[in-house]
């Protein structure tokens, strides 16, 4: 039988942003995949090297739009450790609860497009609509959906009064409430475990050896989260659970990241009850000693990484970033290899890509 | 004064016009309701004819090395098929004779769309047409015979091949539709897969087939396709209401024509309120459970109502 | 229990039809939006002295000052360039420019995006 190649972006209306695929297929069943990257390379480690460190923090966040507070708070981090600048522990609280709410936002709206790309349009919309909540309660304390601007070098912008607070408790048990009827849905929904239960299936060894990160080696069984192995932030004063699974299929994805969305509530409600007082940042110099410093951070993908080398100057030397789609992409021809056609869209949903951050 | 009543009849009601609107309000009805489900607003009541003139009204691009008349013939003649169907399934208001062994026409001209469309995909060179028309064909073999199957079960019962028979059959001995309630959930299963609809829109998956055999399509042509998609839905949902429902109304009467429209609302939200809540199928399990399961099961269903 | 499985969402989308719809009917209502909002860059005329910080630190370079001497100078505003993201009201040591939640309506007109926030000419 002849083989047909169908290309899958950089335009596609299963990708949200632009990525390649050229997937060879007989008849159904995919036997061959490549893909190719780079379409939304911006240069960004380049523009930061000529730019200062306190405009920098813009710059990163402009890296992705779902993830951008975990960026800045990296980014952040390596320069108060070069600084050795102590950042009052209130701050460090508000950075740690940002992060959180943004795992809650990042989730929910990969269950929607990857509900969407298995044609459940109902569960794209009902999650999309429960993602509005956390939305509005980051652009409640913070002025931004998305670019948050919390993040400064020393600590953190904004602070927290006894409204917003009541405001965003309020707003997480209304939330933890229709994130149980979405877990419902997948756990007991036959035409949702139909398309991705046993679909991209990743053993625990296929995880170790591609060094694959975050959710979706969770759900493979490898028990690993930075802030609990490597607690950065405010995580160290907290309690946190790793929601661990073995099945390591799209499925199991979607399990641990709805699960991760409770767990991320909770943090943010322990957050709220043990609010330490006091100032939230300190006043950081416009110079960084010359150093080099290694950050890292557990952004809702996975394990985001930080290089920066400082000169002495007001500006980096180099900062190199790696984020944790670089290293989740690698497994996708693995993933997608005797896989039906119409699969294809739930195993490149269920890996979670952010081509935005892998391009940078 | 015949002529002019003839061509008021065949032009505007209750032929060309009359149906066309109905299958617009349809459609409209149909997004509004999938909208409601999902707890959006949903368009606004002339959005359907907007998005037609807006098509209209588009430029007409074709791929180079696409036959250019075969592009052209298809909608229309798909177009046609499915309004020559909506002539035997009068809305309630009494047109063409009945004849015995109009259901058969019915059914074949219901069921042309679907071999057009996928010719429109062969013909276009587009991989995504290929691969959408290959799927359109798999999904024909499956959903095809369980629609004729589990529609005969009104036919055994009645047995009448035509449509009026069938329906006055139903007015002496009452509806089809509680006694057959699993031959109409089968009909109902082979109707959304000639529709095209969730969770059967297998052919033109969003997304990984783009929109399937329709990909190079555009402009006036793809505003026909469409349209010939809204009026089969109309025509197929008709078709339950004339061999499920008969019992229900009469033709010819003003009640008869509201409950008809009724009955049609009805099955529309059920058609909505099925894609709402599943997920596409693949293709596999789509012809695994039809050849499986709901193909044999309308086979009992059968044998049990001839052995009645 | 089972049978439930098949037809999980059905109660969901009944509810949902019955209840008011979650999304709005975007242009034709007006959104509010949050106190912290980064809408638009305004300023204090009176408290800027020309010290250029916030221009400085501006990581789009939508701001820009003309300084000719102490007490003549220009701070114009690019908006178009203008990213909101609020490092300028950061910057100031003189609580001379800030954000808040107005945000205007967009142009086509390059010149509408062009903003002169403080201009002082030296007193005759």
């Amino acid at each position: 039988m002849t083989r047909i190649v169908v290309p899958i972006g950089p335009q596609h209306p299963l990708l949200k942003e632009p990525i390649s695929f050229l997937i060879s297929l007989d008849g159904e069943r995919v036997v061959n995949s490549s893909l190719r990257l780079g379409y939304v390379h911006r240069g960004i480690e380049k523009l930061a090297q000529q730019r200062t460190y306190v405009q920098n923090v813009y710059l990163i966040e402009r890296i992705c739009g779902i993830c951008s507070h975990i960026h800045t708070t990296t980014y952040c981090q390596a320069i108060e450790t070069l600084l050795g600048l102590d950042v009052p522990r209130r701050g460090l609280y508000i950075r740690t609860l940002l992060c959180e709410l943004e795992r809650i936002h990042s989730h929910l709206l990969w269950l929607g497009v990857l509900a969407k790309n298995i044609g459940l349009d109902t569960i794209f919309m009902y999650s999309w609509r429960d993602r509005e909540i956390v939305l509005k309660m980051m652009e409640e304390i913070s002025g931004g959906r998305v670019s948050h601007a919390v993040n400064i070098i020393g600590g953190v912008r904004i602070d927290l009064d006894a409204d917003r607070l009541t405001m965003l408790e309020s707003g997480l048990n209304d939330l933890n409430g229709r994130v149980e009827e979405l877990i419902g849905t997948i756990e007991r929904d036959r035409s949702f475990a139909a398309r991705t239960r046993g679909i991209g299936k990743l053993t625990l060894e296929d995880v170790k050896s591609f060094c694959v990160v975050g959710p979706v080696a969770r759900a493979s069984g490898l028990d690993i989260d930075l802030r609990r192995d490597a607690p950065y932030a405010a995580y160290h004063e907290l309690e946190i659970e790793v929601p661990v699974m073995n099945e390591g299929d799209v499925w199991a994805r979607s399990m641990i990241r709805m699960r991760e969305i409770l767990q991320a509530s909770r943090l943010a409600k322990q957050i709220i009850r043990t609010l330490p007082k006091g100032p939230v940042s300190t006043t950081a110099p416009r110079k960084v000693p010359p150093g080099e410093v290694v950050s890292r951070a557990e952004a809702p993908r996975g394990e985001v990484f930080y290089y920066l080398r400082s000169n002495g100057s007001q500006q980096p030397e180099r900062l190199k970033i790696r984020t944790p789609t670089l290293t989740n992409l690698i497994t996708l021809p693995e993933q997608l290899k005797d896989v039906q056609m119409a699969d294809v869209s739930a195993v490149i949903a269920g890996v979670d890509l952010c081509i935005a951050c892998a391009d940078r | 004064m015949n002529i002019l009543h003839m061509l008021f009849e065949i032009l505007i009601f209750p032929g060309f016009a009359f149906v066309l609107f109905t299958a617009l309000f349809f459609h409209w009805l149909d997004r509004k309701l999938i909208a409601r489900f999902q707890g959006r607003i949903g368009p606004p009541w002339y959005q359907p004819v907007a998005d037609l003139i807006k098509l209209f009204s588009k430029e007409d691009i074709l791929p180079v090395g696409t036959n250019e008349v075969f592009a052209t013939l298809l909608p229309l003649v798909s177009f046609a098929f499915v309004m020559t169907a909506s002539f035997y399934l009068p809305f309630a208001v009494p047109t063409t004779q009945s004849f015995e062994g109009d259901i058969i026409v019915v059914i074949f001209l219901l069921s042309m769309p679907s071999l057009l469309y996928f010719l429109a995909g062969w013909i276009t060179s587009g991989v995504y047409s290929i691969l959408g028309g290959n799927r359109s064909l798999l999904q024909y073999f499956s959903y095809e015979v369980l629609f004729l199957l589990a529609i005969s079960g009104t036919v055994i019962t009645s047995g009448s091949w035509s449509l009026a028979g069938i329906r006055s059959a139903q007015l002496t001995s009452g509806s089809y539709f509680l006694p057959q309630l699993l031959g109409f959930f089968l009909t109902v299963s082979g109707l959304i897969g000639k529709l095209k609809r969730d969770p059967y829109d297998i052919p033109k998956a969003k997304s990984e087939m783009v929109a399937g055999p329709l990909t190079e399509f555009s402009g006036k042509k793809l505003g026909l396709w469409q349209l010939t998609n809204q009026l089969q839905t109309v025509v197929g949902l008709s078709f339950l209401v004339h061999t499920y429902f008969g019992g229900y109304w009469q033709m010819g009467t003003v009640g008869g024509f509201f409950t008809f429209y009724l009955l049609l609302i009805l099955l529309q939200c059920l058609l909505s309120a099925i894609s709402a809540i599943y997920a596409r199928f693949r293709i596999d399990q789509l012809i695994r459970l039809n050849w499986y399961a709901l193909i044999p099961l309308a086979l009992i269903h059968n044998l049990f109502l001839v052995l009645k | 229990m089972k049978l439930r499985s098949y037809f999980y969402l059905l109660p969901n989308i009944v509810r949902a039809f019955f209840s008011k719809p979650d999304t709005v009917n975007y242009p034709s209502i007006t959104l509010e939006v949050a106190d912290r909002f980064r809408g638009s860059v305004r300023i204090k005329a009176q408290n800027c002295v020309g010290c250029s910080l916030c221009v400085r630190d501006c990581p789009a370079q939508a701001l820009e000052l003309e300084k000719e001497s102490k007490n003549s100078f220009r701070l114009i505003h690019y908006r178009d360039r203008c990213t909101y993201c609020g490092q300028c009201e950061l910057s100031c040591r003189f609580d001379a420019i800030f954000l808040d939640n107005e945000y205007d309506e967009p142009s086509s007109n390059r010149a509408h995006f062009i903003v002169t926030l403080v201009e002082r000419v030296p007193e005759e």
